[in-house]
């Protein structure tokens, strides 16, 4: 008994499911000896670190799957100590930078300057650089990429570094231009299916199609959220037939519910309410942006045409003050109100029109 | 007079005693309770100090040099500083603070809840005997007692100790030979530090550790049992419980029962030495039984709405810097693998309630006034000291010590006619000198004048007396009228304010951020409309969002938000009986600490093989865990799949039911400071606690039969 996500996640290029042509891109850039920096984008649950490890692995071999966590300790320049997770092979080192929140930079520039100074030493390694992937590029501060821009030139001879990001809109251009860019798009339902069913066949049982139908459309395009589903209904009815009910994930059904809260009324005391299942969802480790996006797009489907674009521009402004501020309920809250002001008044002029 | 001044002569409230005491000072009978007082106060005391050993230097045995080395010098010092904070001129013996004086020594004194004392007994026992099966022995290794400080965590132990007849062996880091601690480091990259003349702080703590560990006491028959006293009442405790059995052997072979306090710790917030600590405890876990049991006591601290230490934690697209915290708490002590280990019992300790320290402190008068002539302060004081006092016993028992201490003065010279209007006045004023009442109530005002708006002109609320209407005219008149706004922001016009900023920012007792939660919890009440409430919150999120980068005593922030927040407001607020509340923020954020904690252990776990076969460290983001493991998490709960193994503590964070939240928050009172202490009465259970206890009980450690094979 395992993750399946995890048992079943392809090993090496030849393995993968999709993106056919991405793959044999991939393979033949690993085969030069030109291998450029790179920045995999795309939604999550694409298959991005499944690629970027199998292109490793084409890379160097087997040896890349020996690994072993470490963590680090740095230092940032107010003599705050900072411990990073690292985990490294020989051949390769990743890193999730945005752990150390506003200390990206520190973290990006002692650990990539440490890495390009040293040799590969394994006479036997297939090539002389290392590789260095970012996780969560997207994420990395302003001062970080600038730091990144530099050291990605400057030591092109014995580093290589892979960028792993959902969308490239937050990275600097600089950044984007020293990369070869590639983009893993969501696999298709189709795609999905057959993911599934290679699955099933691994596990020895049948997988009926209208399950797996159901399954890939309703994941949305995430495989990784598509495989877990598939687990938790195979746990809970074996033989999957029958009408198969999947469940959305607790916290979205629940942000849907707070939509509907604050599409039926709006009063202070309604807000009082919604402030209490907000704090629910961030009790739950919900990030805020998600529990704004995914409460956003209810209320647009819920509200009339002409305010639409106003409830999105005020999702999209607090989103922004979010990420600079310390408190992330206000700015949760001040949307929420300012979506309930925006309606009342909708509703407000509208039942005046019709009275006139 | 002059001696009687300077014999209570404490601290802030010298000029209110002299005028006081010089308008009674022709009453000649108040001179020979005093006296008398002052001469035959000492000697049943001394009897009683004599009588009840003092814990401390017994605890602290000849084991290891360094305690046994220390204990002179701090014995000396505290005598010094206590001898120059309360009574100056009275005899050596009788100067100890109340806190210590009275220190419970057997367990019907503690103002601890029963139960509490008797997990820590039951769990002391186990350690000592294994337990039901005897082999329970092997899982007792160390136990952490949290809660908030002054809840008798400390004196519970002892007290146990008194009881059981076992052993404390105290660590205490020494202050003298701090410098060589600076050379921690260095010493050990030299590997040698023979240059130095002292050892490094931690090694002295690790030499302690093991001698401790291994060695007994030699002098044992005479320290454990110092007096026959306590003698006594340790049979009167055995024969109070009788139900207990208590180690039949405690008087033969007392020696073999020692247990290690852990209470000043090392510098754990410098990482290599956390980690050697770290190492040090897992070595005693490890090694074989024979060892003594380890207690450590963590006194919660505050969570204040200041520090930001950990607020960008969660900077929303994912990672969380879960495994960097500046303040102590269990996990970072003992480490991630060790505190989810068997090897450690958590037990929680909760604000003393009410009516128990009410109990223990009246015990205390009655005590105290039975050796002493004098009189003991009414019901009243002790209540309002035990309101105040917020589950604090030390600090309740320093507030009635000097109660008790005020009233002696004044009762020497009572005069009958002024007794209602000036002495009780007086009591109040000291009183709330020496509870926290004072300051409090500036933010209970504080909250009241912002929220409620009162601006220029309006009617005077129902509730107040006509003097007050009368002094809200005369305020009125004073104001001017801003001068009028042009059309088109019109909307933005204002009567003139009655709340002067200028003197409740410098006034208040809380910082600019506190500010805002205490805002942001109570607003909606005081709106009448969501677009006063629109102007509130984009005021608090422009603040937070402003001072985000800054350091947030940033002089603008505290204007700010109280100004955006009366523009919003709705004038006149109308009265419907709010509440002010406290704010339910830092409960939130420490359920969130919770989860986040709960997810770190699923992340490592799926990193560490537990639901793969192979070990693949760093595939699932804290994010990712938290957004999509959810629905599996459950599935897996629900098909009971025993062999997974998934930390339990997955709950916190997989399981979101829409049910009702907990919206309110605990109503601010008069008489609440702006200081935050998570006040959950006994008997009410935390998450974190039952999810952990649960795991205690399901574990497949605990199974009795195959705990050998295990």
């Amino acid at each position: 008994m395992s993750l399946w996500v995890d048992k079943f996640r392809p090993k090496t290029l030849d393995d993968l499911h999709y993106h056919q042509s991405l793959s044999t891109r991939l393979k033949s850039l690993a085969a030069s000896a030109d291998f450029p920096h790179m920045l995999f984008y795309g939604p999550s649950g694409a298959g991005k670190k499944t690629r970027i490890s199998c292109t490793l692995r084409q890379l160097f071999g087997s040896g890349v799957e020996k690994l072993k966590i470490d963590q680090r300790v740095f230092i940032s320049p107010s003599k705050r100590k900072l411990e990073i997770n690292v985990v490294q092979s020989n051949f390769h080192i990743e890193i999730t930078p945005s752990e150390a929140g506003n200390y990206d930079r520190v973290v990006i520039q002692d650990l990539l300057k440490e890495i390009a100074q040293t040799q590969q030493v394994d006479l036997n390694a297939k090539h002389r650089f290392k590789v260095v992937v970012i996780n969560e590029a997207d994420s990395l501060s302003r001062d970080a990429q600038a730091a990144l821009r530099r050291t990605m030139e400057k030591y092109m001879s014995n580093m290589r570094i892979i960028l792993c990001a959902n969308s490239t809109s937050r990275l600097i251009a600089p950044i984007k231009s020293r990369c070869l860019l590639m983009r893993v798009a969501a696999p298709n339902p189709e795609e999905m299916q057959i993911v599934l069913e290679h699955v099933a066949k691994k596990l020895k049982f049948d997988l009926p199609e209208e399950a797996s139908q159901q399954i890939a459309e309703d994941s949305g395009g995430n495989m990784r959220k598509a495989l877990l589903v598939f687990e938790a209904l195979k746990m809970q009815s074996p033989d999957l037939s029958g009408s198969l009910n999947i469940a959305k994930p607790d916290w979205e059904t629940y942000c849907h519910k707070v939509a509907d809260l604050i599409v039926q009324e709006q009063s202070p005391a309604r807000v009082l309410e919604v402030r209490a299942k907000l704090y629910e969802l961030l009790t739950h480790c919900i990030p805020p942006t998600i529990i704004l996006k995914t409460i956003a797009e209810r209320v647009v489907e819920r509200v009339d045409e002409a305010i639409k674009a106003d409830v999105m521009h005020w999702a999209a402004f607090y989103e922004t003050r979010m990420r600079l501020g310390n408190k992330k309920i206000y700015h949760l809250e001040a949307w929420v109100v300012k979506v309930m002001s925006l309606y009342k008044h909708f509703m407000y002029n509208f039942d005046m029109a019709d009275f006139e | 007079m002059h001696t009687v001044i300077s014999s209570s002569g404490t601290t802030s409230k010298a000029p209110r005693k002299k005028t006081k005491l010089k308008t009674v000072k022709l009453d000649a009978s108040s001179e020979p309770p005093n006296k008398k007082l002052r001469t035959s106060a000492k000697p049943p005391v001394f009897g009683l100090i004599g009588s009840v050993p003092r814990p401390r230097p017994q605890g602290s045995l000849a084991l290891s040099q360094q305690p046994s080395f220390l204990e002179p010098q701090t014995h000396r010092k505290d005598v010094k500083g206590k001898g120059k904070s309360v009574l100056p001129s009275v005899n050596q013996d009788d100067d100890r603070l109340w806190v210590d004086k009275y220190e419970p020594t057997i367990e019907a004194d503690l103002a601890v809840h029963k139960r509490k004392v008797e997990d820590v007994r039951r769990w002391i026992l186990e350690a000592f005997e294994g337990g039901p099966t005897g082999k329970l022995r092997k899982y007792r290794r160390i136990l952490v007692l949290t809660g908030p400080a002054g809840t008798a965590k400390t004196t519970t132990v002892r007290v146990l100790a008194r009881e059981m007849g076992f052993e404390i062996v105290e660590w205490r880091n020494s202050m003298s030979e701090r410098g060589s601690s600076a050379f921690v480091d260095n010493s050990k990259d030299l590997g040698d530090d023979s240059w130095m003349d002292t050892e490094a702080l931690f090694d002295k703590f690790q030499a302690f550790l093991t001698r401790a560990s291994s060695c007994y006491n030699i002098f044992a028959a005479s320290s454990a049992i110092p007096s026959t006293q306590s003698k006594s009442h340790r049979l009167q405790s055995l024969s109070q419980s009788s139900t207990i059995s208590l180690p039949s052997t405690s008087s033969s072979q007392p020696s073999n029962r020692h247990l290690i306090l852990l209470e000043d710790l090392p510098n754990i917030l410098h990482l290599p030495t956390q980690a050697r600590f770290h190492e040090a405890l897992q070595s005693l876990c490890g090694s074989s039984e024979s060892g003594p049991p380890v207690v450590i006591i963590i006194s919660d601290s505050g969570l204040r709405g200041e520090n930001a230490y950990d607020d960008n934690a969660w900077d929303g697209t994912g990672g969380a810097r879960w495994s960097k915290k500046e303040t102590i708490d269990v996990r970072s002590l003992l480490g991630a693998d060790l505190s989810t280990s068997p090897y450690v019992t958590r037990i929680a300790f909760n604000p003393i309630a009410p009516t128990l320290m009410t109990k223990a402190l009246q015990a205390m008068l009655a005590n105290h006034f039975a050796s002493t002539s004098g009189k003991a302060p009414t019901k009243d004081v002790v209540e309002m000291i035990v309101e105040s006092s917020n589950g604090d016993i030390r600090s309740a028992v320093m507030a009635l010590e000097f109660a008790c201490i005020v009233t002696l003065t004044k009762s020497g010279g009572k005069g009958k006619t002024r007794r209602n209007t000036a002495g009780s006045g007086g009591a109040r004023a000291v009183l709330e000198a020496v509870t926290r009442r004072e300051q409090s109530l500036v933010l209970f005002h504080l909250m009241g004048k912002i929220l409620y708006n009162k601006r220029k002109g309006d009617p005077p609320a129902t509730h107040l007396s006509s003097r007050d209407a009368a002094k809200e005219r005369e305020l009125d008149e004073t104001l001017l009228d801003p001068s009028p706004l042009p059309d088109w922001l019109s909307e933005h016009d204002r009567k003139a304010s009655r709340v002067c900023l200028e003197t409740i920012a410098s006034d208040s007792p809380i910082d600019s951020s506190l500010l805002g939660l205490y805002i942001h919890q109570n607003y909606t009440m005081f709106c009448t409309d969501v677009d006063q409430c629109d102007g509130v919150c984009e005021g608090l999120s422009w603040v937070d969002c402003v001072g985000g980068h800054l350091p947030s005593t940033t002089p603008y922030a505290f204007p700010t938000l109280a100004l955006s927040t009366l523009h919003a407001l709705p004038t006149p607020v109308p009265r419907k009986g709010q509440k002010v509340c406290k704010p339910s923020w830092f409960d939130m954020r420490n359920k969130e600490q919770d989860a986040l904690d709960g997810i770190g252990d699923v992340a490592t776990w799926l990193g560490h093989g537990g639901a793969s076969d192979e070990h693949a460290p760093g595939r699932w983001t804290h994010a990712d865990v938290a957004i999509e493991l959810g629905g599996w998490l459950r599935a897996v709960d629900r098909t009971g799949i025993a062999q997974l193994q998934v930390p339990r503590a997955h709950r916190l964070f997989s399981c979101l039911p829409w049910g009702s939240g907990g919206a309110g928050g605990d109503v601010l009172g008069e008489d609440e400071c702006g200081e935050v202490h998570d006040v959950d009465g006994e008997g009410d259970v935390r998450v974190w606690g039952t999810l952990r206890d649960e795991e205690e009980v399901k574990g497949w450690w605990l199974e009795s039969d195959d705990i050998e094979e295990a």
